[in-house]
């Protein structure tokens, strides 16, 4: 895989990137899923891919909740039945102490729901190189295009130098 | 045929002999902790007889009360062992087993009696009291509660015999240790459940009362004793 | 205070990750030789029976149980007060949040050793587990103790995920700063984050949920672990009042101990700049009101059983009151009460560091005192008075609680040399996000120094 990609010094440079990037995609023959970003904080006021995000994981949580809270219903009410003890004057099965393991795995449910679901959507864990740059962590926010086109390609640097990159960068993993 | 075993001790007739609780402790070989671990509260007498004064000397008057498990109808050691160690067996006994028992100590704490036991240490009998254990009950370890359990070893055996010759169990057959020991027979074993059993009968006396009542815990242990 | 910017927060931040000087060595040794004490204790504990401990009968729970509530109770300090900071979008929660979240998971981790350590046959602790087993019983699902088991495994779970979730994007900062085996390390921890919009998206909407999700979970660990005690017919155990109360107490004493660690860490690794005396005045106020709110639940429960004036909650009352108790509760009422209101409602006392770390201090002590007096005098006051008793604990058990303290803040030192205690990321979103809406930059801000103070605007006079 390759890429082609600017550093860019502030939020504004990169919005300015990237809405380039998009206009002259036809002409420069990239998708807009070919544009990679990377930063080093959530930058959700600026135009830059944030928004149009959509994700199912309050409902997913939700889902994990039920399903962890039914199958604390079932361990708890199954397991006494099956072995079912004499408790004097008390139910076998008793409405509040279920309640409580119930609760329990209902939480546990949508907390773990949660950690896998952030994992599969984020992609996360992900050891494949990808486009990267270690400036990112200096606050530089990268914004480049995967497999840029070569005879376009100075075309694109121009571009990306155009919206205020400070430097030009090419990715190139084995 | 479901049983409720029952106690009834009449403290009208106790004379705070201790008889029951020297039998107690060889019926179900329980260990002597020793002087220094009963003053720290550690000595485990499964019966223990109590001591109340009433007035003021020279007009004091004294009264005993030997205190057992009571096997709660509805027992609050029962709810709160996480193991299931004690629990209540099919004829209204808390039974303790001490397999189950990973010593939590919840049940002693919840026991409003007082009347669980716990082995701080490994028990030892000096020789040769090791040879007088009574093989019929099992010696506990370190780490587990144990409490009285109305001989159950003692029900076992008549309930088998009964069993065995085709009859049903009669009343007097058999006592606990403590009952069987009692030199004023202060002390009535038998089926609660049976309207004809001499316990039910002296259960139903007006001098009847339960430790502890407002506890809550249904106890099959009935105190008689005439209010002056 | 010196103008700083975001080369200066990482560079602040990452330094004790790589700079350790031999204060951390000497202070790692001494608590490391407390923590082997107490373990040596603890094995000799299980060689030679429980009885090597001061229990007895009827005082069946004693130092052991008060350090399991007390540190359960430490551990609200960093989720619980973390997640209300994040949910309220409290701006000055971002130096806070990651030193408060660390405490939880040490704290839980350390509490929820001590039901292991007090049992009569530890090695057989798992038998509280529900697992399918040859023995062919499940465990009794009715029993306090399991629902403590199933919401402290709860709770653990859910205060690791809300601890790691934000310190990925640090992790990733860390491996592109450091070399060698470092540098293989924090790619692990990192995850391979590299920053990309989704990733980003996806991270905040977790975080979100995971505030929402765990302070349920947190109100209900306490109020799991005072019912414990409150199912139990025990005289003045047997009470309503405790889940809030403990709950009360949990904050109480979490805050207290957040406010510590936050002094220790701004001192040893020189972080004046981001932990300000604007975050102690506004710790300090959250825990004067928790100290009123405390005195409150004490008052609650004492005066509804000095009038209900039954004679088995009497005798218990008494000898908090009157008796070998009264001391240690008034002592109790003085470090919770009476030091933290005259420190914390004196805005001069309040504003130095110095006051509302006395204040803390004080509180755990009398936090602990209060898990102590809350176990032991029921219990030896229970019902017939001939079975009364007396506790005192032995140097095993005296030993095992020291440790658990030593062996806190090894935990605690050892993961501020292997984890940013600062969140650099979010820190970095605060100071643009204030600096691109200069509206925003109130005096709060400027005090807290979440802005860096070339980028403020002139006072208005």
């Amino acid at each position: 895989m390759k890429a082609t990609y600017g550093l860019y010094p502030n939020p504004d440079s990169a919005e300015r990137a990237m809405n380039r990037l998009r206009s002259r995609r036809s002409a420069l023959g990239f998708e807009v899923r070919d544009i990679c970003l990377a930063a080093s904080e959530p930058l959700d006021e600026y135009d830059l891919g944030w928004r149009e995000q959509k994700t199912p994981m309050p409902w997913l949580a939700a889902l994990g909740g039920l399903i962890g809270g039914t199958s604390g219903y079932l361990l708890v009410s199954l397991t006494q039945r099956a072995y079912p003890l004499p408790t004097g004057n008390m139910p076998i099965v008793a409405l509040w102490p279920t309640g409580v393991i119930v609760y329990e795995l209902t939480m546990l449910g949508a907390i773990l729901t949660t950690f896998i679901s952030l994992l599969i959507s984020a992609r996360l864990p992900r050891w494949r190189k990808t486009v990267y740059d270690p400036a990112v962590s200096e606050g530089k926010i990268l914004i480049g295009v995967v497999n840029p086109e070569e005879a376009t390609h100075a075309d694109l640097v121009k571009t990306l130098l155009e919206a205020g990159a400070e430097q030009v960068k090419e990715y190139v993993s084995s | 045929m479901a049983r409720q075993w029952g106690m009834v001790i009449d403290l009208d007739r106790c004379t705070g002999c201790e008889a029951c609780v020297v039998a107690c402790h060889a019926e179900n070989n329980i260990a002597t902790v020793g002087e220094d671990q009963a003053a720290r509260g550690r000595a485990m007498h499964w019966i223990r007889v109590e001591r109340y004064w009433e007035g003021n000397f020279p007009n004091a008057r004294v009264i005993y009360r030997p205190v057992l498990c009571q096997q709660c109808g509805d027992a609050p050691c029962e709810a709160v062992c996480p193991t299931y160690a004690s629990y209540h067996n099919p004829e209204g006994l808390n039974a303790q087993i001490y397999n189950r028992c990973i010593g939590t100590r919840y049940c002693g704490n919840a026991c409003p009696y007082n009347v669980r036991f716990f082995n701080f240490y490994n028990p030892v009998w000096d020789k040769p009291l090791n040879l007088q254990l009574n093989p019929d009950v099992s010696v506990r370890s370190v780490g587990i509660m144990e409490k009285c359990t109305f001989c159950i070893q003692r029900i076992k055996v008549a309930e088998f015999r009964a069993q065995a010759e085709k009859r049903p169990l009669k009343d007097e057959e058999f006592n606990p240790a403590c009952v069987q020991s009692c030199p004023p027979k202060a002390m009535v074993f038998g089926d609660l459940d049976d309207p004809a059993s001499e316990v039910s009968r002296l259960a139903q006396s007006n001098r009847a009362t339960r430790l502890l009542e407002e506890v809550g815990t249904l106890p099959n242990v009935i105190y008689l004793r005439s209010v002056s | 205070m010196a103008a700083h910017s975001p080369e200066q927060l990482n560079q602040d931040v990452l330094r004790p990750l790589v700079r350790t000087s031999w204060r951390f060595y000497l202070t790692g040794g001494i608590l490391g030789s407390i923590v082997l004490a107490a373990l040596a204790a603890f094995i000799y504990q299980v060689y030679a029976g429980i009885g090597v401990s001061g229990l007895d009968r009827p005082v069946f729970w004693g130092f052991y149980i008060t350090n399991f509530v007390f540190w359960i109770g430490i551990s609200h300090a960093g989720t619980l007060i973390s997640a209300i900071l994040r949910l309220t979008d409290a701006r000055w929660r971002r130096p806070v949040t990651r030193c408060a979240e660390a405490i939880t998971v040490f704290a839980l981790v350390i509490g929820g050793m001590f039901p292991i350590i007090h049992l009569g046959r530890p090695y057989l602790f798992f038998w509280l587990f529900p697992y399918p087993s040859e023995r062919g019983i499940w465990p009794n699902f009715h029993s306090p103790l399991l629902w403590d088991a199933f919401a402290i495994s709860t709770y653990l779970t859910g205060s690791s995920i809300f601890l790691y979730l934000p310190t990925i994007p640090d992790f990733a900062l860390v491996r592109d700063k450091a070399k060698g085996w470092r540098r293989k390390f924090y790619g692990f921890l990192s995850l391979g984050w590299t920053g990309t919009p989704r990733q980003w998206h996806r991270l905040e909407m977790a975080m979100r949920i995971m505030a929402v999700v765990i302070l349920p979970v947190a109100v209900s660990v306490h109020t799991i672990v005072s019912w414990d005690f409150a199912m139990a017919p025990v005289p003045m155990w047997h009470s309503t009042v405790f889940g809030p109360y403990f709950v009360a107490g949990a904050i109480f004493s979490g805050i207290a101990a957040l406010i510590i660690a936050m002094a220790i860490l701004r001192k040893a690794f020189h972080l004046e700049e981001y932990l300000t005396p604007f975050h102690f005045d506004k710790l300090g106020k959250l825990l004067l009101l928790m100290s009123l709110v405390w005195g409150y639940f004490i008052v609650a429960e004492r005066l509804t059983v000095w009038y209900g004036n039954e004679s088995p909650e009497m005798a218990v009352y008494w000898s908090t009151q009157q008796g070998r108790f009264t001391h240690l509760f008034w002592f109790m009422v003085f470090c919770n009460l009476v030091i933290p209101f005259i420190i914390l409602s004196i805005k001069q006392f309040r504003n130095s560091i110095t006051g509302p770390v006395i204040a803390s201090t004080t509180v755990v002590i009398g936090m602990w005192i209060e898990r102590f007096l809350i176990i032991v005098p029921p219990l030896e006051r229970k019902y017939l008075p001939y079975s009364w008793g007396t506790y005192r604990p032995t140097w095993v058990e005296i030993t095992i609680t020291a440790g658990t303290f030593a062996a806190m803040a090894l935990l605690y030192m050892i993961f501020s040399k292997l984890v940013p205690m600062i969140s650099v990321w979010e820190m970095k979103l605060g100071w643009r996000q204030e600096a691109e809406s200069p509206q925003l930059v109130t005096s709060e801000a400027r005090l807290t120094g979440a802005v860096p103070s070339a980028d403020l605007p002139a006072p208005e006079n």
